[in-house]
C-alpha cells in the first residue's frame, strides 16, 4: 500500500474511532466556518444591496470644470467665489466615464436663454438619462421627444405656462421652439429651470459638444466613493470631481460599520474556536501519550508522529470547511430572504474561504498539542507517566 | 566466528541522585538469546530500554551492530529502533482503533512501506491467521501478545527485545510464547534479550544474567 493512502487510512481510522471528540471538534469547526461563510456571503451582498439602493438617489459624483469657479478672498478676508463660463468635453467625458465603471452619466448644460423679453435659467439634458438617474422626478404631463421641453413648476408658474403650451428660447448663438411635455416638481433647483434637449442647448449658447456639468452614477466595488472621484479627476483635464456627499457618506459610512461588527463578531467566535479545538487537542494527545510512546518506540521520527496528528488536523479542518460551508451558505440565504427580500446565489469562492479558515483553526489549535506530542520521551509515554 | 552484537563498558543510567543502573560491562553474541532476571527495580527495564535506543545513558560506552547509540541523535535513534530493533511488551501496546493486520502494517509503515501480503503472512506465522481483522480488544491477552511479536519481527530485526513479555499471560499462553520465539529465532537468527523475574522463562534463553540494585550480581548458563 502507498505510504500517503496508508497515512489517510489511519487517520480516518483513529478519528472514527474516537468519535465524540471528532463529533465536537468538527462542530466547533463547522459552525466558525459557517459564521465566516455566512456573514461574508451576506456582507458581499449587503454591499450589492446598498449600492443598488444608491442607485436610488441617482447619481453620486459630480464634475465640475476646475476653471468654472475661484474662490476670492485675501488677508483673512472672504469674499466668497466668482464664477465664469467653461465647460468641459462631451466626448472626454463619456470616454473616461465608458473605462472607469460609470454607471449612468448624465451630462448638463446650463446657461441664460431668452424668451418673450425675459431672462430664464435653462439646462440641456439628455431626457433618458434623466428618467433613469431621477426616478423621483414628479412630472405634470409626459416625458418629452424631440424639440420638446419640461419646465420647472416655479419658473412655469412665473412665465404662465402648463404643459402642451409652446415656449420659443434663444440664446446668444441660435433659437428654437418647444412645446413643453411636462411641468417637473422636486422641491429643489428644478423647480426654477426650463429643460431642453442637450444639443438645442449646446446649438442656442454655440458651444459645440461642451457641457457644463457631468453628475455620474459610479461603481465603488473595491474603493471607496473618495477615491473614485480622485481616479476620475485624474483622468480628466480641468475638471474637479465630487461626491454627492450626503448620499455616498452614508450609505458607505452604514455599510463599512455593518462589516466592522461582522468581522469583531467573527473574530471573537474564531479566536473561540481556536482555543476550544486548542484545549479537545490537548486532552486527546494527553489520552494518547501511550500511543504515541509506542509509534516512537517502533521507530517513528518526531516528524513522522506529527504528521498522523497533522493529518487528523487537515481532515477535521477540511471536512468542517466543507460541512461549514453548506451551513453557511443556508442561514446567508435565510437572511438574505427574510431581511433583504433577495435570493442569494451560490457563491463558490467562499467554498475556499470556509475550508481554509477551517483548516487554520484546526491547524493552529492543534499546534500546541503538537508541540508537546514532539518532545513526549517514548519510555515515560508507555509508563502511563 | 560469532561477534558481539552489544558491547557495553561501564554502561550508567541515572534519574538524579538515584543510580538505576551501575556500570555494567556486557557483551552478547549474535544470535544469542539473554534472559536478564532481578526483582522490581534492579534495573532490569532500564537497561532494555538504554539497548532498544528508547532511552540514553548517563555514562559509559554502548554499542549495538558496530554503531555507538551514545553518538545518535533523536532522529538517529529513531532510524536505529525501525531497521535494527523490534520490542515485545508486557502490556502489548497495541494500537486500539487498529486490526491485528493493521497493527502489524503500522511498524511496516514507519521502516519502509506497508505490506498487506507480507503482515498476513507474519500473523498466520504467530497463529493469528483467522484473526487479522480483529481489534485488540476483541484478542485475548495470549493473542495479543502473539499480534506484538508479529508486529516486532516484521521488518527482521537484528535484536528482539522483551520486557516481560508472559508478565500477563497464563502458564499454558507463556508456555505457547516461548516456544513461538524459539521457532523464530531459529528462523530468523536473530538476538533475543528477554526481561523477566519468572526464572522458568528465564530458563529458555542461552545464558542469564541476574541485576540487583542496578548491578549485575551473577551470571550463569540457562537451565533448559
Amino acid at each position: 500500500m502507498h505510504r500517503w493512502r496508508w497515512l489517510i487510512h489511519i487517520v480516518l481510522k483513529s478519528l472514527a474511532y474516537r468519535q465524540g471528540r471528532t463529533m465536537l471538534l468538527l462542530g466547533v469547526l463547522a459552525m466558525a466556518a459557517s459564521l465566516v461563510t455566512s456573514l461574508g456571503i451576506v456582507s458581499s451582498a449587503m454591499g450589492l444591496r446598498v449600492a443598488e439602493e444608491v442607485r436610488k438617489y441617482g447619481a453620486n459624483l459630480v464634475v465640475l470644470p476646475a476653471a468654472a469657479r475661484m474662490e476670492v478672498g485675501s488677508g483673512g478676508l472672504d469674499f466668497g467665489t466668482i464664477a465664469e463660463p467653461a465647460y468641459l468635453s462631451q466626448e472626454e467625458l463619456l470616454r473616461v466615464a465608458g473605462r472607469e465603471g460609470v454607471t449612468d452619466c448624465s451630462l448638463h448644460l446650463r446657461g441664460h436663454l431668452r424668451s418673450g423679453g425675459l431672462e430664464i435659467p435653462a439646462e440641456g439634458v439628455d431626457f433618458a438619462v434623466i428618467r433613469r438617474l431621477y426616478p423621483w422626478w414628479q412630472l405634470q404631463g409626459g416625458w418629452p421627444d424631440a424639440d420638446e421641453a419640461v419646465i420647472g413648476i416655479d419658473l412655469a408658474a412665473r412665465l404662465k405656462l402648463k404643459a402642451g403650451d409652446l415656449i420659443r428660447a434663444s440664446g446668444t448663438a441660435g433659437a428654437g421652439e418647444f412645446r413643453v411635455a411636462g411641468v417637473v416638481s422636486t422641491g429643489g433647483e428644478e423647480d426654477k429651470l426650463l429643460f431642453i434637449p442637450l444639443a438645442k442647448m449646446q446649438e442656442a449658447l454655440g458651444v459645440g459638444s461642451s457641457v457644463s456639468q457631468a453628475r455620474l452614477l459610479a461603481q465603488t466595488g473595491g474603493v471607496t466613493l473618495e477615491q473614485r472621484a480622485a481616479r476620475l479627476q485624474s483622468l480628466l483635464s480641468g475638471s474637479v470631481v465630487r461626491e454627492v456627499r450626503q448620499v455616498a457618506r452614508t450609505s458607505e459610512g452604514l455599510l463599512k460599520k455593518v462589516q466592522l461588527l461582522m468581522a469583531l463578531v467573527t473574530a471573537v467566535v474564531l479566536i473561540a474556536a481556536a482555543s476550544s479545538v486548542a484545549s479537545t487537542m490537548s486532552m486527546t494527545v494527553l489520552e494518547r501519550g501511550k500511543e504515541i510512546g509506542l509509534l516512537k518506540a517502533m521507530g517513528a521520527t518526531r516528524t513522522g508522529v506529527l504528521l498522523l496528528f497533522c493529518g487528523e488536523a487537515v481532515a477535521l479542518g477540511l471536512i468542517g470547511g466543507g460541512v461549514g460551508y453548506l451551513l453557511g451558505s443556508g442561514i446567508a440565504r435565510f437572511v438574505m430572504k427574510t431581511v433583504f427580500m433577495v435570493s442569494a446565489g451560490i457563491d463558490l469562492r467562499f467554498a475556499g474561504l470556509s475550508c481554509a479558515v477551517s483548516l487554520c483553526l484546526a491547524l493552529l489549535g492543534s499546534a500546541g498539542p503538537m508541540m508537546s506530542v514532539f518532545r513526549l520521551d517514548p519510555v515515560r509515554s508507555l509508563r502511563g507517566e | 566466528m560469532v561477534t558481539d552484537i552489544i558491547e557495553t563498558r561501564g554502561l550508567t543510567r541515572s534519574y538524579g541522585e538515584i543510580c538505576a543502573l551501575k556500570p555494567l560491562d556486557l557483551l552478547v553474541p549474535e544470535g544469542e538469546w539473554l534472559s536478564v532476571m532481578g526483582h522490581s527495580g534492579s534495573g532490569k527495564s532500564t537497561l532494555l530500554n538504554l539497548l532498544g535506543g528508547l532511552d540514553r545513558p548517563s555514562g559509559g560506552s554502548l554499542q549495538l551492530g558496530g554503531e555507538d547509540l551514545m553518538t545518535l541523535s533523536e532522529d538517529g535513534l529513531a532510524r536505529f529502533r525501525r531497521e535494527f530493533v523490534g520490542i515485545i511488551f508486557q502490556q502489548h501496546h497495541l494500537v486500539p482503533y487498529l486490526t491485528a493486520l493493521e497493527n502489524v502494517m503500522m511498524a511496516q509503515y514507519f521502516h519502509s512501506v506497508p505490506d498487506e501480503a507480507e503482515a498476513c503472512m507474519a500473523l498466520e506465522r504467530v497463529g493469528l491467521g483467522k484473526r487479522l481483522k480483529n481489534r485488540p480488544g476483541e484478542l485475548s491477552g495470549g493473542e495479543q501478545q502473539r499480534v506484538c511479536i508479529a508486529r516486532a519481527i516484521i521488518n527482521s530485526p537484528k535484536l528482539l527485545l522483551g520486557d516481560e513479555p508472559t508478565g500477563n499471560l497464563d502458564h499454558q499462553n507463556t508456555g505457547m510464547v516461548m516456544e513461538l520465539l524459539k521457532e523464530l529465532r531459529s528462523e530468523q537468527q536473530f538476538t533475543i534479550i528477554l526481561v523477566t523475574h519468572n526464572r522458568e522463562v528465564a530458563d529458555w534463553g542461552d545464558r542469564i544474567i541476574c541485576l540487583d540494585d542496578g548491578a549485575l550480581v551473577r551470571e550463569e548458563r540457562a537451565g533448559r
